[in-house]
């Protein structure tokens, strides 16, 4: 037994002598480090290395590579620091030589190892003076200690462990350590060792227990910043409130919050259980069903609705303009809301305003963010969504080289690269705007019936695509064609027919096979709609159904026998001529019947939607089967039309006829008084 | 311009279900709320970290990707919240009836 414990105390002591050499060389190396790095850093980086070395032999010193083989070479001859080679480098191939001669020091490292089965105890000397650092213990920590425990050893000796790296045999050693580590430790304690028992397991979790505590002091601080975070005055709340970035923040995420308010689909429908709604399919018998309504409390109350129009690109979006309200003076007279039928929110998605009454407004076609009004005054305005405005970013000027007129309409006409602003006022001028440039018009055509007279414009139509060509209506109750160019620009054709203003002209529109563009649709004030033909001056057919002044008609973008019409009762009809003539194939009466002032179509159309004068839009559904047309609709709207002209012609030869014999009559009945 | 601020929320708030609205800066202060303090208080603190929580998940997974919208539905309220660089947007509602 004394025999053993004397070798072991040998054992110990040769271990504990190795352990200092290699301690002490790890210091040294660590020395070489830190100087080596300072002259690194001394010489901004280590890239320039002739530099190094010019200064270093300036100054009677060997240079840097040299030093570095010296430094090779004398780790090469002790056996543990055999290479000093990172794994990068003895990946490289030209380092494979020296691969085999650590290969060759394996065997001496092997004879370590069998000595090490019992050397024990000695690690737990080296395990107690790291036991200093530490606080408490816990058998799950062991790991995270020696995965602790290995890093900065790693860290600061690289190259030494590195060295385990090539060579298995000292690779193992370590690892034996760690294992027998874990596995001796409790067993120590039965072995008798001179360690109490409890300081043992003190010894192991060193960061871990520190980490804790750090996160717990961070956690405590991040409550004590929320409290405090509560601490904020009305003074610097305003400013807040009051800066730009504040202002952009409400109107982006209130937009979005209002859009997502309104959704009210309730993704928790179970259809399973309970009836399911029933009050949809009646109403999808109706032809014509009121979807929604757009109102503003503040913006449209007491306004009339002047014009309606969508938007190309976001066909969601529905334009309308408003004139002024006469109850409240002090407001802008004109606005102009720009109103979503995608989400149910039910407030206006932008707002904007001008000086004067907005009598038209349109998409700039091929800008999504600019509108353009046409005013009271004359002025055209133009306004952008993109900047936090209400006013018109720009108006054109009130000279003689423009509009002084109202302009009840206008209209962009066509390319994406060649497109113009055509707006006409109720002086019968015409001006053709570039949206580059609205200090001046690029053309100027006054339109005169009879060379003389002024046309008093009150609406427009082009036909679809044309640029060039177009119908208006006028106040004295007649319809034009006119031209822009060419050389009989101006009025080319006049359509008398109407006892009163035109209030609504519309163009079919509708592609297919037959082109029924030169057909089109008045509205006027003498309560009737006339059906014309560019071909002839007097009207095909004469719809003469209501009973009130007649302010707005527009054919339906999908249907080519389809028309939609509003009068001053409140009523709008949807007029199929392929199914009747006589009377209107859907109707209906808004609610309260108010004036109708203006009808709109969505391009798709499937909607109608119509503007009244107290400021209300109202959104009707039009049933699918009945907006969109079969594919024999347009043989049949042909035949219908011809029909049409015979009978136009029948109740002529008629009249004639009639007027004929009753000039006759009274000829004869006028004979014998005269006798 | 504060106006415009108030027309936003009092437009929110006017909604059927909303039962409130609250506006938090980015370290979780309240700044505006239709709320009473304490419930403010607690809404913008919990919402704000959870709120920084969801966004670094979504860059987490994406870098190139940002959270833009948050929606809470619970059985007693739908929380909704739209968040921003600088602001937090919070409107609790009641859900669909």
């Amino acid at each position: 037994m004394s025999d053993r414990r004397a070798e072991l105390e040998r054992k110990k002591a040769k271990l504990q002598a190795l352990r200092e050499e290699k301690d002490r060389r790890r210091r040294e190396k660590e020395l070489k480090d830190v100087e080596e790095a300072a002259n690194r850093t001394i010489l901004g980086g280590g890239g320039d290395r002739k530099e190094l070395d010019e200064m270093l032999s300036s100054l009677g010193v060997a240079p840097v590579s040299d030093v570095l083989s010296s430094i090779s070479s004398a780790n090469s001859l002790t056996p543990e620091h055999s290479m000093n080679h990172t794994p990068d480098t003895s990946l490289q191939p030209h380092s494979l030589p020296n691969n085999v001669l650590a290969s060759k020091k394996r065997l001496p490292s092997l004879t370590v190892n069998a000595v090490q089965t019992t050397n024990i105890p000695p690690k737990e000397v080296v395990l107690y003076t790291k036991q200093t650092q530490t606080n408490t213990t816990g058998g799950h920590e062991r790991d995270g200690y020696m995965e602790d425990w290995w890093r900065p050893r790693k860290a600061h000796a690289t190259d030494y462990y590195d060295e385990y790296n090539l060579n298995p045999g000292l690779e193992w050693e370590d690892e034996f350590t760690g294992e027998e580590d874990e596995g001796s430790l409790p067993h120590m304690g039965g072995y008798g060792s001179k360690l109490p028992p409890g300081i043992l397991p003190h010894g192991l979790p060193q960061v871990k227990e520190v980490q804790p505590a750090q996160t717990q002091l961070e956690q405590e601080q991040n409550k004590q910043e929320v409290k405090e975070v509560k601490e904020l005055s009305e003074e610097q709340k305003q400013m807040i409130i009051l800066s730009e970035e504040f202002q952009h923040f409400m109107d982006r995420a209130g937009r979005v919050m209002e859009r997502a308010i309104c959704e009210a689909v309730d993704i928790y429908t179970d259809y399973s259980g309970g009836p399911g709604e029933d009050g949809q399919d009646e109403k999808s018998h109706q032809r014509l069903a009121l979807n929604r309504c757009f109102y503003d409390e503040r913006w449209s109350r007491n306004r009339v609705v002047t014009s309606l129009d969508w938007s190309t690109q976001f066909p969601e979006l529905l334009l309308a303009s408003y004139n002024h309200n006469e109850e409240s003076p002090n407001e802008p007279d004109g606005v102009v809301l720009v109103w979503n039928t995608k989400f149910k929110k039910s407030t206006p998605e932008y707002v904007f305003h001008c000086q004067s009454g907005v009598l038209c407004t349109t998409f700039a076609r091929f800008h999504p963010n600019l509108i353009l009004g046409g005013t009271y005054s004359g002025q055209i305005v133009l306004w952008d969504n993109r900047v936090q405005k209400r006013t018109p970013i720009q108006r054109t000027p009130l000279s003689a080289s423009a509009h002084t007129h109202p302009v009840y309409c206008m209209s962009v006409v066509g390319s994406q690269n060649a497109h113009n602003l055509i707006s006409v006022s109720t002086d019968g001028r015409m001006c053709s705007w570039s949206l580059d440039m609205l200090g001046q018009p690029q053309e100027i055509l006054d339109l005169h019936r009879m060379q003389s007279k002024p046309v008093a414009v009150t609406c427009l139509d082009f036909p679809h695509s044309d640029i060039n060509n177009f119908v208006v209506g006028s106040e004295e109750g007649s319809a034009y064609s006119a031209c822009r160019h060419g050389a009989k620009a101006g009025i080319s054709e006049t359509y008398d027919g109407h006892q009163g203003p035109v209030m609504g002209v519309s163009v079919n529109g509708v592609q297919g096979g037959i082109d029924f563009s030169h057909m089109f649709l008045t509205a006027s004030i003498d309560w009737t709609v006339k059906l014309w033909s560019l071909k002839d001056s007097k009207p095909l057919y004469s719809f003469e159904d209501n009973g009130d002044y007649v302010l707005d008609v527009k054919w339906s973008p999908a249907h080519p026998a389809m028309f939609a019409a509003v009068d001053g009762s409140g009523r709008l009809d949807l007029w199929n001529l392929n199914q009747d003539t006589e009377v209107p194939s859907a109707g209906v009466v808004v609610e309260g019947g108010p004036a109708l002032n203006k009808v709109s179509w969505t391009p798709s159309g499937l909607h109608v939607t119509v503007g009244d004068n107290q400021g209300k839009i109202w959104v009707y559904d039009v049933a699918e089967n009945f907006a969109h047309p079969r594919h024999d609709e347009w043989n049949k709207f042909l035949y219908t039309t011809q029909e049409l002209r015979n009978n136009q012609v029948d109740d002529e030869l008629e009249k004639l006829n009639y007027s004929v014999s009753s000039t006759a009559l009274s000829s004869i009945s006028s004979v014998p008084p005269m006798r | 311009m504060a106006n415009e601020v108030e027309d936003t929320m009092k437009r929110i708030q006017s909604h059927k279900g909303v039962v409130g609205t609250i506006v938090v800066n980015s370290e979780g202060i309240p700044i505006k709320s239709t709320l009473d303090n304490t419930t403010t208080v607690q809404y913008a603190g919990l919402i704000s970290s959870l709120s920084d929580k969801a966004r670094s998940v979504v860059r987490d997974l994406d870098p190139s990707n940002d959270l833009t919208f948050l929606r809470i539905r619970s059985k007693k309220h739908e929380i909704m919240v739209a968040p921003d660089k600088e602001f937090i947007l919070i409107v609790v509602q009641n859900p669909t009836d």
